[in-house]
């Protein structure tokens, strides 16, 4: 007896760091701890479920990474070392969380998680010596690669569920492929447009969280855009713009952050996969929009919008210009007629054109939107110039013919059929601003199409813009309709001057948005120095000698003028003034500020505005700040946002293309993450928000939380 | 309505198209930026048209940038490429403003031999605009300010400079076959590394 016990006491040194190496299952670094668990309730034997599983409990705000890391980070991996016969599985992962970080998006988990593996022992099996090594990269706003060397042994028959919540509660977070589950994906362009059918009735309506199985698909920072057809889930899933990958078949797991775990579908993607850096193909056309179905649309409702830019105040102006005109030519009716077809000539070839300069640039891959003119301050300013020049002509300070030289002048005399064709080109390139219900969606439609296609839509544009001058030019009835020519004459032309100098005034006001109060300074001491030159050169009272002395003045005076106005205007320097008009109500959109208030719960309305725009203007002094409206929004939680885009934004144009749009205005009300954002007329009612507001309980009474726009 | 919805269609259609215009893709013009150096001279990515371009984001403290560092994998690329006219530049997007990340950049990379053309530190606008996602991401821009790489260093998403012997250098491939008028095998590949630290 008391030999055995030395014999034990002697052999304890050597048997304790073998014991210990059998058994070293807990692994603790500053960020995580990690301990090996086993569970077979059955017993460890051949044919019964036996599981091994890497819990990671993280300090507070660590987080590790699930098998699609997300933008970026690295899934723990897992080493096994194991006896012969005895297999283990794959990670069989919970469903992660979204983890953002600024702006990229990362898929893992935080606090505590289990990460279980299914073994299986081939008959025979004895004792299982598990040994594990795991690999896991831990982050916070740092990175720390961590690894852990864990040894377990498995008695043969030994029954282990000590752990049997811990498992079942990894299995319960596991997605589950729900049978009958189908999905389907197509590319489309820069999209993945998913549809998935015969997901549970739990899942129904419900907004689900989207991971990939496979990284560098889509972008995982993107919203997901998504609904429920029916019993189907319908999304439209960004794809990233550094995609690597082509899968033929997608894993999904889609959640309900409601509910622990998730459903995984396989969705095989319709292919082919566009090379990687290639431009993507058109998209396919739709089974029900048949493509000149869509064309014929598209050119119709881009004729609407060209008429209806005639009744559009930026473009009146112009439209007294046109009825000047008229009134010279007289009554003979061929010559109206050819005017009519001048103009509309000059209109249409000047659609056209802003078309294929607006597709050269798509091609180049610029992105703008219609108006992107005026964006510019030089541009803006050079408006003004030439709006200045024809209200001084009108005025009668100088006549065309003593400052053009001389053929040119006569071309403008001798040729009214040039001289219509310019007017028009003039009209369309102060119309482009003014985005005209249904001219919005008609460019938007126009950009998605071929090269010719689109072109056809910009060209009934065009018409559309000179169809009433046309009609009028042919019809007998429409043109007798029309005021004779007389002494009112000469009074009217004076009279036009009076709408170009308020067109003036307003294009001022869009520089001093743009450029700040020493931009529209510079603008207007250059103003001044044209009008002193037109003056001193042209001016029909002036003699000769009196035109060379004055001319000596005022020449230099516009030179010192452009050049003390140009740092103020040049698009690169100029100081970007637009201090986004913030108030009590409205505060400045990002992209951030949406997707935030909607993670509260919160129903956004976005104003997208500029102060070129003079429709957006309107809407704004008028439907935009009515008490009514303003009251019913604080009611409801509505955040409001404005989006200014009278400069450049790409932030702000990528929104505009994504809600189908290329100009301004633009109202959009995100009600909730799963629907897509409702827009609502152009030309806004107070009528039409509120009772786009009505749709939402005045549950709230303050008013809307104050948040710092990011 | 029946033709809104089309047109609706067509819109969604255009987000298509248009959604990469504004962000970096390879097969696209590379988004300009201009930035201050760490010796305060001004950098445009213009100013280097006609030459290509490697755009390296970085952080010294990433365990993944060490790997590349501590090993000389990185500081080798770089001199092999600034020797064939091949111009460097190295990124550190930081998130906020410290004037420490300029000299702790420089001190760090000259005990690393790096051999950068030039480094600066971004404001999270040049990431913003590369779409920078992990320390190290690599990006390649051609004489015609095309980019034509955008992607990890290697093909082994490790930690471990072990891996690097194994690992094909995507970069090191890239410029190879770009400097021999071939188009680059693989354009585009998954990066891996520590999270760029944007501001928040």
């Amino acid at each position: 007896m008391f030999r055995s016990w030395r014999l034990l006491l002697n052999l304890l040194p050597a048997l304790l760091p073998a014991w210990a190496a059998a058994q070293s299952t807990v692994v603790t670094t500053d960020h995580v701890r990690a301990e090996l668990l086993a569970h077979a309730p059955e017993g460890v034997a051949p044919g019964k479920p036996l599981w091994l599983g890497l819990s990671i409990d993280h300090q507070p705000k660590w987080h590790t990474y699930w098998k699609n890391p997300g933008d970026s980070g690295l899934p723990t991996a897992f080493k096994w070392t194991l006896p012969e016969g005895v297999q283990a599985g794959p990670i069989e992962w919970p469903v992660p969380l979204p983890l953002p970080f600024g702006p990229l998006m990362n898929h893992g988990y935080d606090g505590q998680v289990l990460l279980p593996v299914a073994v299986t022992l081939a008959p025979g099996s004895g004792d299982v010596d598990v040994a594990l090594r795991a690999d896991w990269l831990v982050c916070k706003d740092v990175c720390i690669p961590e690894s852990g060397e864990f040894r377990l042994r498995l008695p043969a028959g030994a029954v282990i569920d000590a752990q049997a919540k811990r498992f079942e509660a990894a299995r319960a977070e596991a997605p589950v492929e729900p049978p009958g589950a189908k999905g389907s994906a197509r590319v489309d362009g820069e999209v993945l447009a998913v549809e998935i059918d015969g997901l549970p009735a739990v899942a129904r309506g419900r907004t689900l969280r989207f991971f990939p199985e496979l990284g560098g698909v889509v972008d995982p920072a993107a919203p997901v855009e998504q609904r429920w057809d029916g019993g189907r889930w319908v999304a439209r899933v960004p794809l990233s713009p550094q995609r690597s990958e082509s899968p033929e078949t997608l894993a999904v797991v889609l959640a309900d952050a409601a509910r622990p775990g998730g459903w995984r579908v396989g969705v095989p993607v319709a292919g082919p996969w566009p090379a990687p850096g290639a431009p993507a193909p058109a998209p396919e056309p739709l089974p029900v929009p048949a493509p000149p179905a869509s064309l014929a649309a598209s050119m119709g409702l881009a004729l609407l919008g060209g008429l209806l830019l005639n009744l559009m105040p930026c473009v009146f102006p112009i439209l007294s210009l046109k009825v000047l005109g008229f009134a010279k030519a007289g009554q003979d009716r061929r010559v109206l007629a050819a005017q009519g077809f001048a103009y509309t000539a000059g209109v249409v070839v000047s659609f056209l054109a802003l078309a294929g300069l607006l597709l050269a640039l798509r091609a180049g891959g610029e992105a703008l939107g219609w108006g992107f003119q005026l964006q510019s301050p030089l541009f803006v300013a050079g408006l003004a110039v030439v709006f200045t020049l024809i209200g001084l002509n009108l005025a009668g300070v100088f006549e065309f013919g003593s400052v053009l030289p001389g053929s040119l002048a006569s071309l403008r005399l001798h040729h009214p059929l040039a001289d219509q064709a310019l007017t028009g080109v003039l009209a369309v390139a102060v119309a482009s601003p003014c985005t005209a219900p249904f001219m919005g969606v008609a460019l938007g439609a126009a950009l998605t199409l071929p090269t010719a296609e689109a072109l056809a839509v910009f060209a009934a544009l065009g018409v559309g813009m000179a169809l009433p001058y046309l009609a009028a030019s042919l019809v007998p009835a429409v043109a007798r309709a029309l005021p004779r020519p007389g002494a009112w004459m000469a009074r009217f032309k004076v009279a036009m001057a009076f709408p170009m100098f308020a067109t003036v005034v307003w294009l001022v006001w869009v520089l001093g948005q743009q450029a700040g109060i020493d931009g529209a300074a510079g603008l207007l001491a250059v103003l001044v120095a044209v009008a002193f030159v037109m003056w001193a050169l042209g001016s029909p009272g002036i003699g000769a000698r009196g035109r060379v002395v004055l001319g000596a003045v005022a020449v230099p005076v516009l030179v010192v003028a452009v050049l003390w106005a140009w740092p103020g205007l040049d698009d690169a320097r100029a100081p970007r003034a637009a201090v986004p008009e913030v108030s009590a109500d409205w505060q400045a959109w990002s992209p951030e500020a949406v997707a935030a208030a909607q993670a509260e719960g919160r129903p956004v309305f976005v104003d997208f505005t500029a102060a070129w725009c003079v429709t957006c203007q309107f809407n704004k002094r008028t439907a935009l700040a009515d008490p009514a409206v303003l009251t019913q929004a604080r009611g409801a939680g509505v955040l409001l946002l404005r989006a200014d885009w009278t400069r450049r934004d790409p932030v702000i144009t990528r929104e505009l293309t994504r809600l189908g749009r290329s100009g301004v205005p633009v109202y959009a009300l995100y009600a909730r993450p799963d629907q897509p954002p409702r827009l609502l007329p152009e030309v806004l009612r107070a009528a039409d928000v509120r009772e786009a507001l009505a749709g939402f309980p005045t549950a709230r009474d303050g008013g809307p939380t104050s948040r710092s726009p990011s | 309505m029946k033709n809104h919805w089309k047109l609706g269609v067509l819109g969604v259609a255009l987000l298509a198209t248009s959604g990469a215009m504004a962000q970096a893709a390879v097969g696209k013009p590379a988004p300009a930026f201009t930035a201050t150096d760490l010796a305060g001279k001004p950098v445009a990515l213009s100013d280097f048209k006609g030459k290509f371009v490697v755009l390296e984001w970085t952080n010294p403290e990433c365990p993944f940038v060490k790997k590349h560092y501590d090993s000389g994998n990185l500081p080798a690329t770089q001199k092999d490429a600034t020797a064939k006219g091949v111009v460097w530049l190295s990124i550190q997007t930081v998130p906020s403003a410290d004037p420490k990340a300029r000299t702790e950049l420089q001190s760090w990379q000259a005990t690393k031999h790096a051999a950068a053309t030039a480094s600066v530190i971004d404001d999270g606008s040049i990431g913003k605009a590369y779409r920078a996602a992990t320390t190290p991401h690599m990006y390649i821009v051609d004489p015609k300010g095309q980019l034509i790489y955008a992607g990890a260093i290697d093909s082994k998403p490790t930690s471990n400079p072990a891996d690097i012997a194994g690992a094909t250098n995507y970069v090191n491939q890239a410029l190879g076959e770009a400097l021999a008028g071939k188009p680059v095998s693989q354009p585009v590949t998954k990066a891996y590394g520590c999270t760029v630290k944007y501001p928040t």
